[in-house]
């Protein structure tokens, strides 16, 4: 095995994401959820959830099933697999959205939305993880980046489990004393083994290697990584089996929940040295754009952490908990997922388009793919955007935050224009966009080209 | 065939796998330092070894499959065989000083 093939379906799963991430920015500017209603009222969940499983999990699903085998150097486990689970979870998610209309009241009908996004949501999840979990499996032993992603799958199966549960419990189908204290109490477990967990956890695995790949830099596999990676599967480890644990016995799930909170601030200092390192050690002088704005979103990530640290030292972590939820989900994750989307959208058509014909006749770079000086100004839109949203919230200015969200949208469907003009090769100069044997690709699908 | 005679082959196909480039770097494989040997044999028959700048990318097959397509574009030559090799490991420090300064490497 010397290389690994293109993943079919990955561009159907950005496709989703991204009009996802439209959706709930489109539903921000309206001023449906949290800030205008409570965090945890119906329609802040429906947001949430919107972002949480359509934007960012459908992401990072389709990057996984593309860079997983590209971190172990193996195919993946089944490449018929990603198209089903997807339907599985865009139905899922469509249920869920459904079921939080229907307990906040906008939607009123008989059907039970949320013990059906249950199901299709755990299914869909599941197949992920089996899926992914086979093909690391079958690659131990494991190189470094790739156990950040083994932590993250582990999260993400916590965090479907106490989903499925909460989801089972609100729509009236378990009554267990046992799963309503877990539907309880369970809800700090479920947010940080999701947003820390499953999506923080594995896209700093993928960053190592990415990062690394992109800027010609050492891959690391020191002890600051080996620490990043123990402390960070530790402070997992402590708010899911410990916080599962408290619940179980009638403990104080927070006791979990700080201790995580401390071990997973000591992971993301080392991984923060890692990065810093990785920087300053690339070979390429020039760095593109999507290591640029991956930076402002890792430095984003540190600021978030800072302010968590400040909030908590005031004793007001609670009453802005949204806020540092808000600046996870958008100034890091969202950033994050937007600079490396604009990156490997190009990377995947470039190999589809022009990897047949290598070889055969001239071809483009992948770089000419993009147009970064045009792309540029919607990343800056976006980021400033985000802050202002941000320090809307921390000043309890919901006319300004709803402003800043639709900052934050214009933005994005900017960025979703350059991929789509990066997929239709409109940004490749016309003597080279389509040499003889090479068609333009589907917009939501990948197929190997008869070169 | 004579070392003169060889050495203007082995050049001829060194020219032919300048077209491919590698595609997140932009620059041909020959200057990036990523094709380790070329071997000519009797008959027309050419080993090339080499190598990519990372493990396990997406688009090694196609940089295998381009280097074998080049170098058969070449007249005269009746066989090609690409081996892949990850030893040594590829490094910036393999690049020629042009590509080096077209890349903008430090």
């Amino acid at each position: 095995m010397v290389g690994v093939a293109l993943s079919r379906w990955t561009m159907s799963y950005f496709a989703a994401a991204v009009m996802a991430l439209i959706a709930a920015e489109a539903v921000m500017l309206a001023g449906i959820g949290y800030p205008q209603a409570p965090i945890a009222a119906p329609e802040s969940l429906l947001l949430v959830h919107l972002v949480a499983i359509g934007w960012l999990s459908l992401l990072m699903c389709g990057a996984l099933f593309q860079f997983v085998p590209v971190l172990v150097v193996r195919p993946l486990h089944s490449d018929t697999l990603p198209l089903p689970t997807l339907g599985l979870l865009v139905a899922g998610l469509a249920a869920l959205l459904l079921g939080f209309a229907q307990l906040g009241g906008i939607v009123q009908t008989p059907f039970a939305f949320l013990p059906a996004a249950a199901i299709l949501l755990g299914a869909g999840f599941t197949l992920v993880l089996w899926n992914l979990g086979r093909t690391l499996w079958a690659a131990r032993p494991l190189p470094l980046p790739a156990r950040f992603v083994v932590g993250g799958l582990c999260s993400l199966a916590a965090t479907v489990l106490f989903g499925v549960i909460f989801a089972l419990v609100l729509g009236g189908v378990a009554t267990v004393p046992h799963l309503v204290d877990v539907a309880t109490f369970g809800l700090p477990i479920h947010v940080i083994a999701g947003l820390g967990g499953w999506l923080t956890f594995t896209a700093i695995g993928v960053s190592y290697r990415l990062l690394a790949m992109f800027m010609l830099a050492p891959e690391l596999e020191g002890r600051t990584t080996r620490g990043a990676l123990y402390l960070g599967a530790a402070a997992l480890a402590a708010v899911i089996v410990g916080g599962a644990a408290a619940i179980c016995l009638a403990g104080n799930v927070m006791t979990a929940v700080a201790i995580g909170g401390l071990l997973g601030v000591a992971c993301l200092v080392l991984y923060g040295r890692d990065i810093v390192h990785l920087y300053r050690a690339r070979k390429r002088r020039v760095v593109e754009l999507n290591s640029r704005m991956a930076a402002v979103a890792l430095a984003n990530l540190a600021a978030t952490v800072a302010l968590g640290i400040v909030l908590m030292a005031a004793g007001r972590f609670t009453d802005h908990v949204g806020v540092v939820v808000f600046l996870v989900g958008f100034a890091w994750l969202t950033g994050f997922g937007l600079a490396k989307l604009y990156k490997i959208v190009a990377f995947l058509t470039w190999l589809e388009c022009y990897g047949p014909v290598l070889g055969k006749t001239a071809t483009p770079r992948v770089q000419d793919l993009v147009t970064e000086s045009r792309a540029q100004k919607w990343f800056v839109l976006y980021f400033v955007a985000v802050w202002i949203a941000a320090a809307a919230l921390l000043l309890a200015q919901p006319w300004l935050f709803r402003s800043a969200a639709g900052a934050m949208l214009f933005a994005t469907v900017s960025i979703g224009v350059e991929l789509m003009r990066t997929r239709r090769l409109a940004n490749v100069a016309p003597n080279l966009r389509l040499p003889k044997g090479v068609r333009p690709p589907h917009l939501l699908h990948s197929s190997v080209q008869l070169g | 065939m004579t070392p003169q005679a060889n050495e203007a082959f082995v050049e001829r196909i060194r020219e032919a796998l300048r077209l491919v480039i590698d595609p997140e770097l932009g620059y041909n494989i020959v200057d990036l330092g990523l094709v380790y040997d070329i071997e000519v044999e009797d008959g027309g028959v050419v080993r090339v070894a080499m190598t990519t700048t990372t493990r396990g990318c997406p688009a090694t097959g196609y940089l295998k499959d381009g280097a074998r397509d080049a170098a058969w574009s070449v007249p005269t030559v009746e066989f090609v065989d690409i081996a892949l090799t990850y030893d040594p490991p590829w490094t910036p420090d393999m690049m020629t000083e042009d590509a080096k300064r077209h890349l903008g490497i430090m």
